[in-house]
């Protein structure tokens, strides 16, 4: 894998009204500055975690104001966000555009200007440092859940852009897959924004953001936020189950 | 999703898709050209032979991938038969079986980018009209979806079955639809966020 070029990843400025979707009002207006390397995002199901991605990845506006990387907002201006930001989908199915995978993996890298046979030998050679190259024809119908999961974590590695969001990255895969991309994500330069469920995973983090009802809850280092928000849970689910669906 | 590129490799899966690809529109000719059953029959062997590299499971694959033809073939025979003309039965029988044999075993021994970078090479004069590059995302995108829908299908038929005695039948359609209407809003996203229908153009 390519190291991140730059020693420090561009800061990401979040300066918006509220996000609507489907008529509802599904995160308030936010103004807040990204610059750790290492972020966490907790929340209940519902709290508004994968929106927030998406609107940091450039794939849906806010009513107003909106999202600059490095000056460059990524909803404008899709091609300069590709360097800048990728996203790992909650559900990698909705993720892969290919029948095979190593056409899924050089499609990226194609749009980042390469050339399609360029690309297509990246892929490979990326399968075979993985030590996974008969994958390379396979037809990704073929793959398991966690096996897809892993190939979108691959073709995401493989575009390096300079902050990856991961939506629930290891919520799939089996404990030594988990332990060995814990390691490699850990090893990486880019700046990671990472949707956990599983406070204990994102203790390693420089800043945990919680949010609550589409809002920011609590934003502090992981030592204050992540207490807090077990606790909170723990109080929660001791109250009432999931009562509280948004409708 | 269906997988029209077979994994098993053969000798085929190595030459150049433009060459393939000329090839068939070559023997295609040809096949119109022919009039006689038995020449017909003979181009008909020589496309089963080619498939004899591939082994067993490639050609049962391979015939699996005529099956929507025996319809056409069951009416065609027997409405010649009928009319008394059976060679001519026999003519538009063996052509077609032949075209759409040689026309599956391209398709599954070619990779799909393969084929797109072809379609994007042929497509390249239409290029103020349409964006090559687009066109042939449009048909990778309708390659992958078109299984996927049979899949949705078939996902929601299951759910169905799991929670009640009776047959879904067409009640699985309307749902059917709207995922299919989910999954393309979700491709769209998938699309965009990696750059979209354009991307960078190539370097170098
Ligand atoms: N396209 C949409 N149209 C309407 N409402 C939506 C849409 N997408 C999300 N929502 C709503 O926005 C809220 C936040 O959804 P989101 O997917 O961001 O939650 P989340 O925090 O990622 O949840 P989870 O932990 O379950 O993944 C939910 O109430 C959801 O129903
Ligand atoms: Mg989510």
């Amino acid at each position: 894998m390519p190291p991140g070029p730059s020693p420090a990843p561009p800061a990401i400025r979040i300066d918006c009204g509220p996000v609507v979707l489907g008529g509802r009002e599904v995160l308030a207006p936010l103004r807040l500055d990204l610059a750790e390397r290492r972020i966490g995002i907790v929340g209940r199901n519902g709290s508004g975690k994968t929106t927030f991605l998406r609107l940091l990845a450039g794939l849906i506006a806010p009513r107003s104001g909106g999202v600059s990387i490095g000056g460059q907002d990524p909803f404008r201006d899709r091609r300069a966000a590709l360097a800048q930001i990728g996203i790992l989908f909650q559900n990698p199915d909705h993720q892969i555009l290919f029948p095979t995978v190593a056409e899924e993996l050089a499609f990226g890298l194609a749009q980042q200007g390469l050339r399609q046979k360029d690309a297509m030998a990246r892929a490979r050679a990326t399968l075979a440092a993985e030590g996974r190259a008969h994958w390379a024809e396979a037809p990704v119908s073929t793959l398991s859940g966690g096996q897809k999961q892993y190939l979108c974590l691959l073709s995401l590695l493989l575009m390096a852009p300079s902050t990856l969001l991961l939506d629930e990255p290891f919520s799939g895969l089996d404990l030594p897959t988990t332990h060995r991309l814990r390691r490699r994500l850990a090893a990486l330069d880019q700046r990671l924004i990472l949707i956990g469920h599983d406070p204990p995973g994102l203790e390693q983090t420089d800043r945990v953001i919680w949010l609550e009802e589409g809002r920011i809850a609590a934003d502090g280092p992981p030592e204050v936020v992540l207490p807090e928000f077990t606790r909170e849970m723990g109080r929660i689910g001791e109250a009432d189950a999931d009562t509280d669906l948004a409708g | 999703m269906l997988t029209l590129t077979s994994p098993v490799d053969t000798p085929w899966h190595h030459l150049p898709a433009g060459a393939k690809l000329a090839a068939l529109a070559g023997f295609t000719l040809v096949l119109f050209a022919l009039k006689s059953p038995w020449a017909l029959g003979a181009a008909l062997g020589l496309v089963l032979a080619l498939h004899l590299p591939g082994g067993r499971r490639f050609g049962l694959h391979a015939l699996k991938m005529l099956r929507p033809l025996w319809f056409f073939v069951v009416v065609v025979s027997a409405w010649h038969l009928w009319t008394g003309e059976p060679r001519t039965g026999a003519v538009i029988v063996l052509r077609m079986i032949a075209a759409v044999a040689a026309a599956n075993l391209v398709t599954m021994t070619t990779r799909l980018s393969d084929m797109l970078s072809v379609i994007e090479r042929l497509m390249r004069p239409l290029a103020p009209l349409i964006p090559p590059r687009r066109l042939a995302l449009a048909f990778a995108l309708v390659i992958r979806f078109i299984p996927a829908l049979g899949e949705s299908l078939a996902r929601i038929r299951d759910a169905w079955a799991a929670r009640s005695p009776r047959r879904a039948g067409w009640r699985v359609l309307v749902p059917g639809v709207l995922a299919a209407l989910d999954d393309a809003d979700r491709a769209a996203e998938a699309l965009r966020a990696r750059g979209g229908t354009d991307g960078e153009p190539p370097r170098g």
